[in-house]
């Protein structure tokens, strides 16, 4: 120490021990903590479900987007992959077979990440399906599907499960007590290792080196964790417990970076459009044929010159100005809340569906906690009560009867149980 | 609904206890979302959980992890932005990390967005079952498109992006006079041509198609009528050379009724 550092006021060491107090604070929140877990699980809601919706959409015309007989066939992505090393399974064979079970792979591990059931895994069946198939036609996409692409491999590093998933509930229902057993996991995990080492006997074919890493660290931590439940659970268990934590907070972070990143880019060069500054520019994508699935609604917004430069500048402050309202609460939700609703708009006046929900999910990640667990409340009673209505309306006296019988036996194995 | 009295601070394991004045302040309370809100997942150890040598190793993690987060925004950052003097001294690495998988474009509808209509139409030369050739009319694909998109809530990528985006790409990889400028050239030539021809087999065309030839009828936007612009709206056209119809310019799209309307 400098002598200089010794002569230090009281005050300006206390300061000092301050700062260190805050940052040990939150370091080990950020270790101890997976932040968000509310906004990590409508990310992943969001996104498996409008990339499941999506694939469910285009089912009768998935060999025309991306089969090995589509219009751009198998040898012609081979030849532009061959040129930038893209991600695709679908370039190991050029059967229809083989295609067939990799969209029937994509649907299901978007349906099981949807869930959250064993959501690590299902993110990395979600990730390998998204790739496969976007990069297999990468001319068929658009901006939505960009995103989703993004979120796919931002997703698999995420503890996304906390709440709203299956596996929540499993983990809830071992926290009460009930012994579940784990067959699942480990069947999931062995039946990844024929796809994994068919990606390294075809390494030529399956994409950039670090891809590849990525996915068998993923399947080699699935195994860590395992074996550091059952025969390490000190030390060694609440140590990758510390790093999965880390990696999904800074994954998160990254999420919302992206997310500033694409309305900031989206915003500032918008700024340096002649028709974005004469307030025009929302007119002429009313008036393009491939954007416009409801003419008589795209007339009616165009025909008022007013509301069309109000929109213009609107859509224009609100990108701009979106990442600085990070800082303030308030600001943050009416701009996120008018960004929603915009992109509601854009799905149905420019028939951009998917793209919106995948923009909305996006968005999602700034949602406000309170908000959510508000949301997740009422669904969850509205789903109750409809479940009981239908329970109601099946036959009364079951119904009355079935109730009585659980309410005698409640108090027995439960206590036995817990 | 459990899980919220195992706080954090306590160590799961036999070295687990952490001193007291590092104890992690409890996370906060989620709030109670009423019956059916699901378990939140208590806070683990953290690091103040952990014994020094797994502690060093956190450590070593959240700074692995924390650079490569910044690294790795900073790299989309420069991928985004204009071209500025830092991804020109380093556009190489900038797309070495971020293509192919992290490509992204955001320039949705700017700098201006899309003012003209592009159509892209097509003719062809059938050899007819009674050994005659001839030339169609102008079938106008891009149509068919907007009249499949009319009226759709959910419109189909092959209706919304492929043809439209398929013909981008051709221009894009070939010069005004239609000569590639690049070696995706051919690839895009091949796509246009491939979808073409899977548009044509939807029709009865009386013979097999021999040659095709495609063009573009771009056609700008009228101005608004609230606006004193006047726009010149008169269709231009780009045509394409005539190209000979190969086996490799047959799609196949199995379990549609394209395939069977080729037959």
């Amino acid at each position: 120490m400098s002598p200089r550092a010794r002569e230090e006021t009281p005050e300006a060491t206390g300061a000092k021990e301050r700062v260190d107090r805050r940052l040990g604070r939150a370091v080990q929140r950020v270790t101890a903590t997976a932040l968000g877990p509310y906004q990590s699980a409508v990310v992943r809601i969001g996104f498996a479900g409008t990339w499941l919706f999506f694939l469910l959409r285009e089912f009768p015309h998935r060999y025309e987007l991306y089969g090995p007989d589509g219009p751009w066939g198998w040898d012609m992505a081979r030849e532009l992959i061959a040129g930038n090393h893209a991600f695709t399974v679908l370039m190991w064979s050029d059967s229809a077979l083989w295609f067939e079970v990799v969209y029937a792979l994509a649907v299901l591990g978007a349906a099981a990440l949807l869930v959250g059931w064993r959501t690590r895994a299902a993110s990395a069946l979600f990730l390998v399906g998204v790739l496969s198939l976007q990069n297999r036609s990468v001319f068929m996409g658009d901006g939505g599907d960009n995103v989703i692409h993004l979120m796919a491999l931002y997703l698999v590093l995420t503890r996304c499960s906390q709440v709203w998933s299956l596996d929540a509930r499993r983990a809830g229902r071992r926290a009460a007590g009930a012994r579940v057993r784990d067959v699942a996991g480990p069947l999931l995990w062995a039946a990844a290792l024929p796809g994994l080492v068919t990606a390294v006997l075809l390494r030529d074919r399956s994409g950039e080196l670090w891809l590849l890493v990525l996915l068998w660290l993923l399947w080699l931590a699935q195994g860590l964790w395992w074996l550091a439940e059952r025969r390490a659970p000190g030390q060694p268990r609440a140590l990758l417990d510390v790093v999965a934590n880390l990696l999904h907070n800074a994954t998160l972070a990254v999420v919302m970076a992206e997310v500033c990143l694409i309305y900031a880019t989206a915003g500032w060069y918008k700024v340096q459009g002649s028709r974005w500054q004469d307030g025009t520019a929302l007119y002429y994508p009313l008036k393009l044929d491939y954007f416009t699935p409801w003419p008589f609604l795209s007339d009616l917004l165009a025909a008022s010159g007013i509301m069309v430069m109000l929109v213009t500048y609107g859509t224009v402050i609100v990108q701009v100005a979106f990442p600085f309202t990070l800082f303030n609460r308030k600001v943050k939700n009416v701009l996120l809340a008018v960004m929603m609703a915009e992109h509601a708009g854009i799905a149905v006046l420019l028939g951009l569906p998917f793209f919106s929900l995948a923009m909305i999910a996006a968005d999602a990640v700034f949602l406000p906690s309170v908000f959510l667990v508000w949301l997740g409340a009422r669904i969850a009673r509205g789903r109750d009560r409809l479940l009981n209505r239908r329970r109601d309306g099946s036959g009364d006296g079951a119904a009355r009867a079935d109730d009585g019988e659980r309410a005698d036996a409640e108090p027995g194995p439960r206590t036995l149980v817990g | 609904m459990h899980a919220y009295d195992e706080e954090a601070g306590e160590g799961p394991g036999p070295h687990g206890a952490a001193p007291p004045a590092a104890q992690a302040p409890a996370p906060p309370a989620q709030a109670a979302g009423g019956p059916a809100a699901p378990p939140a997942k208590a806070a683990g150890a953290g690091i103040n959980g952990l014994s020094l040598p797994y502690q060093i190793t956190a450590a070593v993690a959240l700074a692995v992890i924390a650079v490569g987060g910044l690294l790795h925004v900073g790299m989309v950052f420069l991928h985004v932005a204009p071209a500025n003097t830092l991804s020109k001294q380093h556009g190489e690495a900038v797309d070495d990390w971020v293509l192919p998988e992290f490509e992204q474009n955001w320039k949705l509808f700017a700098p201006n967005p899309l003012q003209q209509n592009v159509s892209v139409q097509v003719r062809a030369e059938i050899a007819g079952r009674d050994g005659g050739r001839r030339t169609t009319d102008w079938i106008d694909l891009s149509a068919e498109d907007g009249a499949a998109i009319r009226g759709a809530p959910l419109p189909s990528h092959t209706r919304q992006n492929e043809l439209r985006r398929a013909w981008d790409f051709y221009v894009n990889s070939h010069t005004d006079d239609n000569r590639p400028n690049g070696r995706r050239g051919h690839l895009s030539e091949q796509y246009v041509r491939r979808i073409a021809m899977l548009r044509l087999s939807e029709r009865e065309l009386g013979g097999r198609v021999e040659r095709v030839q495609l063009r573009s009828s771009t056609r700008t936007v009228e101005a608004p009528a609230w606006s004193d612009e006047r726009h010149d709206t008169r269709a231009y056209h780009r045509v394409l050379p005539w190209w000979t119809v190969t086996a490799a310019d047959l799609p196949a799209v199995a379990g549609g009724g394209r395939t069977e309307a080729r037959r």
